[in-house]
């Protein structure tokens, strides 16, 4: 079974059509890359996904039914591109706080290791608003891969990070990989999707315009790179 | 509980115990009530031993208008000059000129060396202390009881049934939880408005709802904020309820208890009411912390929320009659009927039947309210700007 499936989904806020019957799958396992410009629908769609707003029509799935947070069979990890934190809480207080809403066992006991590999134990009393954004960063992607999601949404995941924190995430994202989470990444670095993903959807004012894996899209493509055939996608609106 | 409900009450209750901002709020009015306490207890004993002379005081009197006995302490042969010399030599410390046309003029003149700002200096009730002593030593018990007011009035109201009525003792306690309430609202309004608010200004909505539902979400933090509330108000209340125990013997005190009527069937509908008003305030806040943004939004809202739910304090004299159809509408208008009921309950004029209506009125307010936060929160969690009504937006 799929572990996210979409079916003729439909999205309208007003009169504005944003999504526009979209239908998708994500197998388990798989890294997949939601792709397309700015204000394309991408976040829209993953914000339907986890039930933040209800879908005008169709219906997006995970794992066969309709995301609810509090179901343990069904444990989704969400980097939003609007991050934050409690600014004035401590950082183990956070992560403990996260780690227990999302059922660990030793929520404590998994802080500290994660803190331990990310090099931020000694922060561990601090408060939030003292780390800086790349700090405060690794500990946002920690209370997303908490408890070894079966589904990990990442968007614009590398946004504002520096290369060791790029270097450390993508570790991260190969690790969760390998134990057979799912990854949905929505990004704008194509080389990335190129080197990380197995298939991709590539979104242009919420109509799908290429959908498949990265070796078929190029195929369709004339075998041209990922970055041209956005550009190619795109390309008709500026001209 | 819903284990959800729990971690998520239990979370925002010890990051909020860990504040010291929380603690100075909840500090602070007991402070000021002791501190209040204290001065009118220091200023009650200059003024009560101050009248009293004590052994290293002297005093000289110049009477004048022959208003003493003869033989009376403390009074010389010498005029206002010589008294007032006295004085200046430091051969007496206060000296009073009682002049010839003290029946008219009922004034007594009081000279002493000034020691800078005297607030509490009140030597110059020395003299009524003597003068009283002197008349009394002329007057039989009788006349002086008369003249003291030594005396106890004992009020007994009656109802036209002929049965004891005690209208006040009967309101005092439901007049007090109404005075608690005002100050639940006062210290917690805010802070019901800001834990919604957080959560949108620190752009974490997305990242927590992913964890656990809004309505699991919402009902936790509105159940932290209940119990930060009574909190808070145990600490008002408490330090109140021991100085009353302390100077239960104080005159005014000891009257205002002995008058206290515990109806105990009042008491548990004013509790009830005042926990159901306490969930449904809570949840207005909460629904309109779900609509803004920012901080600075919230605050704007508060102002008005609480002229609601004060709005029948403006009515206060329709409310101790027969109720009329304003008294009425506020009674069961959900924004006002808090207030209403309680003034209601304490001037008397509702009937159990009514009472009941009311606190239900209010519990089924209180329901829809955190329907519509919730709701409104999973709605509105990820729009970062304020949430416009339709006819204010742009076509």
């Amino acid at each position: 079974m799929n572990i996210v499936e979409a079916k003729n989904f439909k999205m309208k806020f007003g009169n504005k059509t944003v999504i526009e019957d979209l239908s998708f799958e994500v197998k388990r396992g798989e890294i997949f890359g939601l792709l397309g410009a700015n204000g394309c629908g991408k976040t829209t769609t993953v914000r339907v996904l986890l039930g933040f707003y209800a879908p005008t029509a169709g219906e997006l799935l995970v794992d066969g039914k309709k995301y609810n947070p509090e179901d343990s069979r069904i444990t989704v990890g969400y980097l939003p591109e609007e991050r934050g934190l409690y600014r004035k809480e401590n950082v183990i207080d956070t992560m403990m706080y996260f780690g227990e809403l999302k059922g660990l066992k030793n929520p404590r006991e998994w802080s500290i290791k994660y803190l331990e590999r990310v090099g931020l134990l000694d922060k561990l009393n601090e408060k939030i608003e003292k780390l800086s954004g790349g700090q405060q960063q690794k500990i946002q992607l920690g209370i997303t891969i908490m408890g070894s999601p079966k589904l990990l949404i990442l968007d614009e995941p590398t946004k504002g990070f520096d290369p060791m924190n790029r270097r450390l995430l993508m570790e991260i994202i190969e690790e969760l990989h390998q134990k057979g989470t799912a990854i949905i990444m929505i990004t704008h670095y194509m080389d990335e999707v190129e080197r990380l993903c197995d298939r991709a959807l590539l979104l242009k004012d919420g109509v799908a315009r290429a959908y498949g894996r990265i070796s078929e899209i190029k195929k369709e493509f004339g075998g041209k790179s990922l970055d041209q055939i956005f550009v190619d996608v795109y390309g008709d609106e500026n001209e | 509980m819903n284990k959800y409900i729990f971690k998520v009450a239990k979370f925002e209750i010890v990051r909020q115990l860990k504040k010291p901002a929380f603690w100075a709020a909840t500090l602070l009015i007991p402070a000021l009530i002791g501190g209040i306490y204290f001065i009118s207890f220091i200023s009650t004993q200059e003024v009560e031993t101050n009248p009293t002379l004590d052994e290293n005081t002297t005093v000289a009197i110049t009477d004048e208008a022959g208003v003493l006995s003869a033989g009376a302490p403390f009074v010389i042969n010498g005029d206002k000059e010589y008294g007032k010399e006295m004085v200046k030599n430091e051969e007496v410390d206060l000296y009073f000129y009682i002049p010839k046309d003290f029946l008219e003029s009922k004034k007594v003149e009081f000279y002493h060396i000034s020691e800078g700002l005297e607030i509490f200096n009140n030597d110059g009730n020395i003299i009524k202390g003597l003068l009283l002593q002197d008349v009394m030593k002329r007057t039989d018990e009788v006349d002086a009881l008369v003249l003291m007011g030594g005396y106890e009035i004992i009020d007994n109201k009656m109802t036209k049934d002929g049965e004891e009525a005690n209208a006040l003792g009967k309101a005092i306690i439901p007049f007090f939880i109404g005075i608690v309430f005002f100050m639940f609202i006062a210290l917690c309004g805010n802070r019901f408005l800001m834990t919604v608010v957080e959560e949108k200004e620190n752009r974490i909505s997305e990242l927590i709802l992913t964890s656990v539902s809004s309505r699991h979400l919402i009902v936790g933090k509105i159940i932290a904020m209940l119990v930060l509330g009574v909190v808070q108000i145990l600490a008002l209340v408490i330090p109140i309820l021991i100085i009353v125990l302390i100077n239960r013997e104080n005159q005014m005190i000891g009257s205002i208890v002995s008058m206290i009527e515990v109806d105990p069937v009042s008491i548990i509908f004013s509790l009830l009411l005042f926990a159901v008003s306490a969930v449904f305030y809570a949840g207005t806040c909460t629904f309109v912390g779900s609509l803004v943004s920012t901080a600075r939004d919230a605050s704007s809202f508060i102002g008005p929320a609480i002229i609601m739910m004060v709005f029948p304090l403006y009515f206060m004299q329709m409310f101790m009659m027969e109720p009329n159809l304003i008294v009425q509408i506020l009674t069961y208008f959900p924004f006002s009927a808090p207030v209403a009921l309680m003034l209601r309950n304490g001037f008397g004029t509702i009937s159990t039947v009514e009472y009941l209506i009311g606190i239900l009125v209010v519990a089924i307010s209180a329901v829809i309210m955190i329907r519509l936060a919730v709701s409104s929160f999973q709605k509105n969690a990820i729009n970062f700007g304020m949430v416009k009504p339709r006819f204010l937006k742009k076509k």
